[in-house]
């Protein structure tokens, strides 16, 4: 491939190059935009979960507690244990996952200090004794639980819906920096659209000072020498193959002077 | 005109821009592909196909007119600031279009004026980008083409006749590919010690780099918010006045006393002039300083003014203190170098000291011709007699130069914007010094003022760096037969 036709070849395989890489940037820039996005709902999603299943978690252990602690039902010491194993496992998935940790620390702290206070309660209280005093009145386990788990619970759950709504609130944050990722999606294509422009307006400036002009030149000319006799010239330079039509024709006339018919 | 052969010649521009975008975007993958990477290299690849696509069809010519010399100069700086915005604009941040228009104008055109509030928090391939801009701006952009190019024919003279003002030629007596090279070379030489020195003072290698490029350009772009403040080293500020002074020197004086020849350094009358101002008003500004209680010892405050006022004397912009807090007579002694500035020849903008020079000896002439009127008087800058052509053109830069700050004084202050800053700023940007006072002094920027403001001041950089009548005569291009 030589001459006029690599020129223009070239040109627009140049255009199409841009237009395939500024589609292909958008391409990758929305596809980022829009795992962002399913992200942040997918984070809010699973969040929400979460604090569902602590909030689960922390009222079955209140409810374990309070059946062993105020009627004296040993049984429901498997069930209080099991339901703080799940409120933990919940927190540290919670723990895990954020991205924000700084919301979850309130929290721990809350669990650790509702642990530590049901550990020491299930190790050491006596039961039996408070179950038989149930009916005298007030026991030593409702007390305990009135006194201290109680304050302790709603310390938990608040921290809990704290956890809940703060994230929902960090959303803010993070729906900004959207903001910015769109821009960034939207910039690099507005800037191969500039200079696609460009490209194109040169190559429309190429193609008629190397093409079209010569041609329509080469055309009046050619008719001025038909209709006219006036001698077949083209101004200006050319080059390539309409340099070769040029002087293919300037032959063609030089041959038709010659030949008598 | 043939504009096809303007738009080659501006297309190699642009590729070589490329190239530079590239190795920034190399310096981003290295560094753990930071957030610039994809930005550079989108940058790069929409550089080249810009720069290349005239390439394909025009080939190459043997003689360019003046008039196409011009415009390819002009357009190439023109296109080389829109080109060398595109990173900015498609990392994001604090540039928004002004901005990014802004500090690219700022970089290429070594005014080191910024618009950002952080710019430590730039990723480091976007760093290296201001600064390479500031770098290849620094002595041109179309020098640094002649240089690498092999063969230009006549061409290279054309258009290093429009790049190089006749002032900046005066030191040298060689071919104009040789002044082209020793160009390049004493520019990557003080490049190259500025850096190794300020390694030795104690910056880290990427920090020496980039301010050795910054420096060498007498740009004043750092990589700190604080500005050289920030590392509180008076062995880098020693470095660092050294580094200024020598970027301020015309580059064939450089070279000549480099190369043991007889027009060195000591032998130029400008350089006397040039060193005595800088000392003077330096020692001037300390005393000052040392007088009103702002500095607690002499030599500190001589350290301070010193430092303070070659910056701006050679148009480099870097800073180690708050000047708007010094006294008013520093203030005016520091507005009077931004607006003198260093040698011609050398990478800094502004009036050039050479003018100063040659209009006190119009004026002395004037006088001894009224005494003498008969008397031929000629006057000799380094030696030389100076041609009518060359002293008709001071006094008219001088007005041109002095007049355009004028309107962007207006202009700022019809914009709302203090006096003190929008003079100030003008003064800055029309000399290419960065820093001004008020609301652009040199612990502050330009982020805070009006767009439009931003875009006056970064129209007189480029008035400022391409001698006003380059940027002028653009405008009338058509009726130039």
């Amino acid at each position: 491939m030589t001459g006029l036709r690599k020129r223009v070849t070239v040109g627009f395989l140049s255009i199409v190059c841009l237009l395939f890489f500024s589609g292909m940037v958008s391409f990758l820039e929305l596809s980022h935009l829009s795992r962002d996005t399913g992200d942040i709902l997918e984070a809010n999603r699973r969040n929400i979960s979460l604090a569902k299943e602590m909030l689960d978690a922390a009222h079955e252990q209140n409810v374990a507690l309070i059946h062993y602690s105020v009627f004296g039902d040993r049984s429901y010491d498997s069930l209080c244990r099991a339901s703080q194993e799940r409120l933990e496992n919940m927190l540290s998935i919670a723990q895990h996952e954020a991205v924000d940790k700084s919301f979850l620390d309130s929290l721990a702290f809350a669990t650790t200090e509702l642990r530590l206070l049901t550990d020491s309660y299930l190790a050491f209280a006596d039961v039996e004794r408070d179950s038989l005093a149930l009916d005298r009145g007030e026991t030593a386990g409702s007390r305990w639980y009135n006194n201290e788990y109680e304050a302790l619970y709603v310390r938990l759950t608040a921290a809990i819906k704290n956890y809940m709504t703060s994230t929902q609130s960090s959303l803010a944050p993070r729906a900004e920096q959207m903001k910015k990722n769109a821009y960034r999606a939207v910039t690099p294509v507005l800037i191969s659209l500039v200079v696609m422009i460009a490209i194109v307006l040169m190559l429309y400036y190429f193609m008629s000072i190397y093409c079209v002009h010569p041609i329509v030149r080469m055309n009046k000319g050619l008719g001025d020498f038909l209709t006219f006799r006036i001698p077949f010239t083209v101004k200006g330079e050319l080059k390539d193959e309409v340099l070769e039509l040029k002087e293919k024709i300037d032959t063609l006339i030089a041959l038709s002077k010659q030949t008598k018919f | 005109m043939r504009v096809d052969v303007v738009l080659r010649y501006v297309g190699i521009v642009m590729l070589f821009i490329a190239a530079f975008l590239l190795l920034s975007a190399g310096i981003s993958y290295f560094n753990n592909m930071d957030s610039a990477f994809y930005p550079l290299l989108l940058s790069a690849l929409l550089t080249t196909l810009l720069g290349i696509f005239p390439l394909i069809f025009v080939e190459r010519q043997e003689q360019l007119t003046t008039k196409e010399g011009f415009c390819i100069v002009v357009g190439a700086w023109l296109l080389a600031c829109v080109v060398g915005m595109f990173p900015y604009l498609i990392w994001g941040g604090e540039f928004s279009l002004i901005n990014a228009w802004f500090e690219s104008v700022s970089g290429f055109t070594t005014t080191g004026a910024t618009v950002l509030n952080d710019i430590e928090s730039l990723p480091r391939g976007l760093l290296f980008w201001r600064m390479a801009t500031t770098w290849i701006g620094g002595i041109g952009v179309v020098m640094f083409v002649l240089v690498i190019l092999p063969s230009m024919g006549r061409n290279k003279l054309t258009l290093t006749n429009v790049e190089l003002s006749t002032l900046a030629k005066d030191n040298y007596r060689y071919r104009t590919q040789t002044i082209v090279r020793i160009l390049l070379g004493v520019y990557v030489g003080l490049t190259a010690v500025s850096m190794l020195l300020l390694k030795l003072a104690g910056m880290n290698w990427f920090d020496a780099l980039c301010h050795a490029m910054s420096v060498s350009a007498t740009s004043g772009f750092s990589t700190k918010n604080a500005s050289i403040a920030y590392f509180n080293s008076p062995a880098i500020e020693w470095v660092l006045i050294f580094s200024m002074m020598a970027a301020g020197l015309h580059f064939g004086l450089i070279f000549a006393t480099v190369t043991g020849r007889r027009n060195n350094l000591f032998r130029s009358e400008v350089a006397r002039w040039y060193f005595g101002m800088l000392f003077f008003c330096g020692f001037s500004i300390a005393v000052s300083l040392f007088a009103a209680d702002l500095y607690p010892t002499f030599s500190a405050a001589f350290r301070g003014g010193l430092f303070q006022f070659v910056s701006l004397f050679t148009t480099t912009g870097f800073a180690t203190a708050d000047t708007n807090q010094w006294t008013s007579f520093a203030i005016v002694l520091l507005l009077f170098g931004s607006l003198v500035c260093a040698c011609a020849g050398s990478t800094s903008g502004g009036l050039k000291i050479n003018r100063l020079i040659l209009s006190l000896k119009m004026i002395r002439a004037r006088l001894s011709q009224q005494q003498h009127p008969n008397a031929i008087i000629r006057i000799r800058l380094d030696g030389a007699i100076q041609d009518r052509e060359a002293l008709y053109s001071v006094p008219v830069f001088i007005v041109t130069y002095l007049l355009l700050i004028l309107i962007g004084t207006v202009f700022g202050t019809m914009l709302d914007v203090d006096l003190m800053t929008s003079f100030s700023g003008s003064i800055a940007s029309m000399g290419n010094v960065g820093p001004g006072f008020g609301a652009v002094g040199s612990m502050d920027n330009f982020s805070a003022l009006p767009a439009a403001f931003k875009l006056s001041n970064s129209l007189l950089m480029l008035f400022g760096r391409l001698e006003i009548f380059g940027l002028i005569q653009l405008f009338f291009i058509k009726w130039w037969r």
